[in-house]
């Protein structure tokens, strides 16, 4: 598949474990991420944050902190209120400003804001601002939310919810009045997030002659945050340039809707000196945009008695915080894509109930809404082998769709691409040596010891789409993304992009489909980022997409110019068109070989010899190309329509022992088999694989934003927040399959968020299985000694 | 408020003397009085590791010293890492490289830091001794395990 997209003999980078270009100035120190920026006259800015869930403010007097030596400007939330618009937000009317104008709805909410000379005399003055507020009663949790006479967050409203929905796919009611077994169980996923190392950063520039906008910053997706700016700062959106900078990792929300805000209309009030605001980690942990799912589930599973699945009914009801400015309906939404996972099941029903509450608005992360929801999935088919006495991984082949019958139609109406399920799975089992593995695990037990093993499967909808995303009020079909090529006069490479970088490694993607479409040196191509006013329409890094977006939009810049630079050879050499094509680098004659131009000669031709150019041709040895996944379409009123283009899917086989006296879980082995089609770069899709890995360790074993009875938020630190470092974070052992996706240029399949999908579910799973022998059930993420122990002490043990 | 403090710091061999805040910390002052941001700030609050420096040869992290008491000391960053005259990478920065030990690379130079005084220590270090060595930074990208072959690639060519 590759061979056929690429004029050339010899692939040498598309599909080659080849190191990345972006490494060097990453290892060197030298690249600039926005704290190693600096503007001409720039300030600083600090932001006074609440202290209360839940309260009116009375009043705020910032004139004090004006007085303070060194501090140019205060932002109030009079100004915001006269210069700014709340935040967008999905549903819309669920936004607040960027510093709270009415009441507070969360601890962290900005408040107030200083623009100084110094970050430090900018946070000296923030303890001179007085801020008078009236408490509230606090909305804790989504149970709360929801009661009768609960106090409301957005009074307008005249309740909690900010969306109460049921999708209905296929004949539910019949498929589970008819099932002979039926599974259920709720499950609680508490909240974890993306914390990148690096926290959220710009500086803001507001130009006060030409009213505009210039936001430099860890933007993960430039154009779409610069849109929402104009929309929040009144500005129209050709007047909103957002630059861009080398991320320290994002994983979902980077983009600092609020802090750009704030920021911005510092700079504007301190005269258009440029403003940089720095997120530090407290912050972050707080109030940034890095708590995600906050769930509660009731779910269930029907099943035939030979073990055929026909019925899964999914309850959901998720704490989206004090805002919906998260997106949290597409969060919610996005199971949609793979609702039933790998299986052939034939009826669902999804019914959400989305909440505001008092803890901190949640925000996208790594794979955006599935990862719960198979964690729910994979444990009831658990619990379905288990009661009906079958091998948990038999139960699933069982299930699984066949090799055959691709392209499939899921029930919530997205259609996977290809895989062979039963393939990974058998290699996955291979690899773990499975039936010794439950030997182990049964000696183990007969010595008192509690081990588990879980064999888990899960698809990964890959290229996000809007459209997937209709019916929770987001429109749109399609997210296109551009890249320009552009050769200059000596027949260098320039691949211009409008994202930036953030670890996945899509420069050298953009590099590997240049170098080997004009046969180049991989080193010889440059990939730089375009401020969002001179890139082509781009979306960015999100929703496993870029990988396959980026390689598809560079092939069909580089296909433009392969034309337009026969085009000039067939001239100059005076043959016909069809007599020129391109191999190797060269623009030669099909019939003669050795007669032809190479690149920077036609380049240089283009650009220094008009008058031997075809007549009326441009010089113009540059070429757009912007792509956007083919064959999308709108949804029905039941959300169903082909939504993310590909299917990738991998299956886990985890092992782990539970600590009888403390309810430590260890893991003893992790096995992971993966199919995401063509690996572009081998190496970078076991990165995004393994990293995935560690943040779902993290997530089913050690983190979580815990609040208390009155929504504050005990999770202030790193201390408090269990990030996995090596030690937790487990040595796997990783093959792969490879099934092409029919539907992109090189058969790749989006796997950026990759296993997040699968290791929670698959540690979770092997928890209860070493729990099971013990009669009780963990239905609560993480899996943390103390919540183990707990129900040890339940079973009599501990 | 806060008077200042002259303070002598020498960094990759070049010797700084600033009149500095008692409150600055090391962190700060390389990347924003001597302008070297090659040194990153994850936390500020000593768990991370991401700002990792040397000073007089043993790691430390930047954010918890504050630049006064680095007053006299030899630090080393991940600027001094490389050939000052060819601007060649170290061979553990081409080891990161080479055996992709890094994704969005702002763990990195603590990562690299802490690798050049486990070699310099250990020159043949197991991968326990590694994961050891290791164990005080963060990265929330790679999942740490091309990191281990990082470092064992990188000792390896030390070696020789
Ligand atoms: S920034 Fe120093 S340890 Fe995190
Ligand atoms: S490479 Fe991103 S944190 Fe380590």
């Amino acid at each position: 598949m590759i061979r056929d997209q690429l004029p050339t003999s010899q692939v040498r980078y598309v599909g080659r474990e080849v190191t990345r270009i972006e490494d060097p100035g990453l290892v060197a120190g030298s690249t600039q991420f926005i704290d190693n920026l600096a503007l001409p006259g720039m300030l600083h800015c600090a932001i006074l944050r609440s202290p209360h869930p839940h309260a009116r403010i009375i009043r705020v007097n910032a004139n004090p902190a004006l007085a303070l030596d060194g501090v140019v400007a205060v932002l109030t939330p009079e100004d915001v209120r006269r210069l700014a618009n709340p935040a967008l937000t999905a549903p819309a009317g669920w936004g607040t400003h960027c510093l709270a104008t009415d009441k507070v709805r969360f601890v962290g909410e900005p408040v107030a804001a200083v623009a100084a000379t110094s970050r430090h005399i900018a946070e000296d003055a923030l303890e001179l601002i007085e801020v008078e507020y009236e408490p509230l009663p606090p909305v804790a949790t989504a149970a709360e939310a929801l009661a009768d006479g609960a106090p409301l967050l957005f009074e307008q409203h005249g309740s909690n919810v900010i969306q109460a929905r049921v999708y209905d796919w296929g004949e539910v009611d019949r498929v589970f009045a008819e099932a002979d077994q039926v599974v259920r169980s709720s499950f609680r996923w508490n909240r974890v997030g993306a914390n990148p190392t690096e926290t959220f950063g710009c500086i803001c520039q507001w130009d006060l002659a030409d009213n505009s906008l210039s936001c430099y910053g860890s933007y993960q997706v430039p154009s779409f945050w610069g849109l929402a700016r104009s929309i929040s700062l009144n500005l129209p959106a050709n007047k909103v340039r957002v630059i861009s900078q080398p991320m320290g990792g994002a994983f979902g929300g980077k983009g600092g809707a609020r802090a750009t805000d704030i920021a911005a209309l510092l700079s504007r009030k301190a005269g258009g000196r440029p403003v940089k605001y720095i997120e530090d980690r407290m912050e972050y942990l707080l109030a940034g945009f890095g708590q995600s799912w906050d769930r509660h589930y009731e779910a269930a599973l029907a099943l035939t008695a030979d073990g055929t699945m026909t019925g899964l009914r999914v309850k959901l009801i998720d704490d989206q915080g004090a805002t919906a400015e998260g997106y949290g309906t597409i969060s919610v939404a996005k199971p949609l894509a793979a609702f039933t996972g790998n299986y052939r099941i034939e009826a669902a029903r999804y019914d959400t109930t989305l909440v505001v509450t008092n803890r901190a608005p949640t925000a996208p992360y790594r794979g955006y809404g599935p990862p719960p929801h198979f964690l729910v999935l994979e444990s009831l088919v658990d619990l379905a082998a288990r009661q009906l006495g079958v091998d948990p991984a038999e139960l699933r082949r069982r299930n699984y769709i066949g090799k055959e019958q691709f392209p499939y139609t899921i029930p919530s109406g997205n259609e996977y691409d290809s895989g062979d399920y039963a393939a990974v799975l058998d290699k996955a089992l291979a690899l773990a040596e499975y039936p010794a593995l439950r030997r182990r695990q049964a000696e183990a037990r007969t010595a008192g010891r509690l081990v588990g093993i879980s064999v888990v499967s899960t698809v990964e909808p890959g290229v996000f789409d809007w459209n997937a995303y209709a019916t929770v009020g987001v429109q749109g079909v399609g997210v296109p993304e551009g890249v320009r090529v552009v050769v200059d006069i000596l027949g260098n490479v320039t691949v211009v992009v409008g994202f930036n970088l953030q670890g996945q490694g899509q420069y050298t993607i953009a590099a590997q489909v240049v170098a080997d479409f004009f046969g180049l040196e991989l080193g010889a191509v440059r990939v730089t980022t375009a401020p969002t006013d001179l890139a082509p329409p781009h979306f960015g890094q999100g929703g496993s997409r870029l990988g396959v977006a980026v390689s598809s939009a560079v092939l069909g810049a580089c296909r433009k110019l392969e034309a337009d630079f026969r085009r000039v050879t067939a001239h100059l050499l005076g043959v016909p068109l069809d007599e020129i094509e391109l191999m190797d680098g060269r623009f030669r004659m099909k019939s003669r070989p050795d007669a032809g131009m190479s690149l920077a000669e036609v380049a240089g031709l283009m650009l220094g010899r008009s008058d031997l150019l075809p007549p009326g041709m441009e010089p113009n040895p540059q070429a757009s190309c912007v792509w956007t996944a083919p064959g999308r379409n709108a949804p029905d009123d039941q959300g169903r329509c082909r939504s993310y283009l590909t299917a990738a899917n991998a299956t886990h086989v985890v092992m782990v022992e539970i600590d009888r006296d403390t309810g430590h879980t260890e893991i003893l082995k992790y096995v992971v088999v993966d199919d995401c089609g063509t690996r572009l770069n081998p190496a970078m899709v076991d990165g995004q694989i393994q990293g995935a890995i560690a943040q779902g360790v993290g997530a089913a074993l050690y983190e979580e934003y815990v609040y208390d009875g009155q929504a504050n938020p005990l999770v202030t630190t790193f201390v408090d927040y269990l990030m996995p470092t090596i030690h937790e974070v487990p040595r796997t052992e990783r093959d792969f399959v490879v099934t092409p996706s029919p539907t992109t240029a090189f058969g790749a399949k989006g796997c950026g968020e990759g296993a997040l999908h699968t290791t929670p579910a698959a540690v979770i799973c092997a928890v209860n299985d070493a729990l099971a022998p013990l009669g009780v059930a963990l239905t609560e993420t993480p899996a943390s000694p103390q919540r183990v122990w707990r129900l040890l002490r339940q079973a009599g043990l501990g | 408020m806060t008077t200042r403090q002259r303070t002598t710091i020498t960094v990759n061999g070049t010797r700084y003397e600033r009149e500095v805040e008692p409150r600055l910390s090391l962190a700060d002052f390389l990347r924003h009085e001597l302008h070297l941001g090659g040194t990153h700030v994850g936390c500020e609050h000593g768990v991370c590791g991401v700002c990792t420096v040397l000073i007089d040869g043993c790691s430390a992290r930047s954010c918890l010293t504050l630049a006064v008491q680095a007053d006299g000391a030899e630090v080393t960053t991940v600027e001094g890492l490389r050939d000052r005259e060819s601007g060649r990478l170290h061979p553990i920065q081409q080891a990161f490289i080479d055996a992709h030990g890094l994704q969005c690379g702002f763990c990195t130079p603590g990562f690299l830091m802490t690798t050049l005084e486990l070699l310099r220590d250990n020159p043949e270090p197991s991968d326990d001794e590694i994961r050891e060595a290791l164990g005080g930074n963060l990265c929330r990208c790679t999942g740490y395990q091309s990191i281990v072959e990082s470092v064992r690639l990188a000792a390896s060519r030390l070696r020789g």
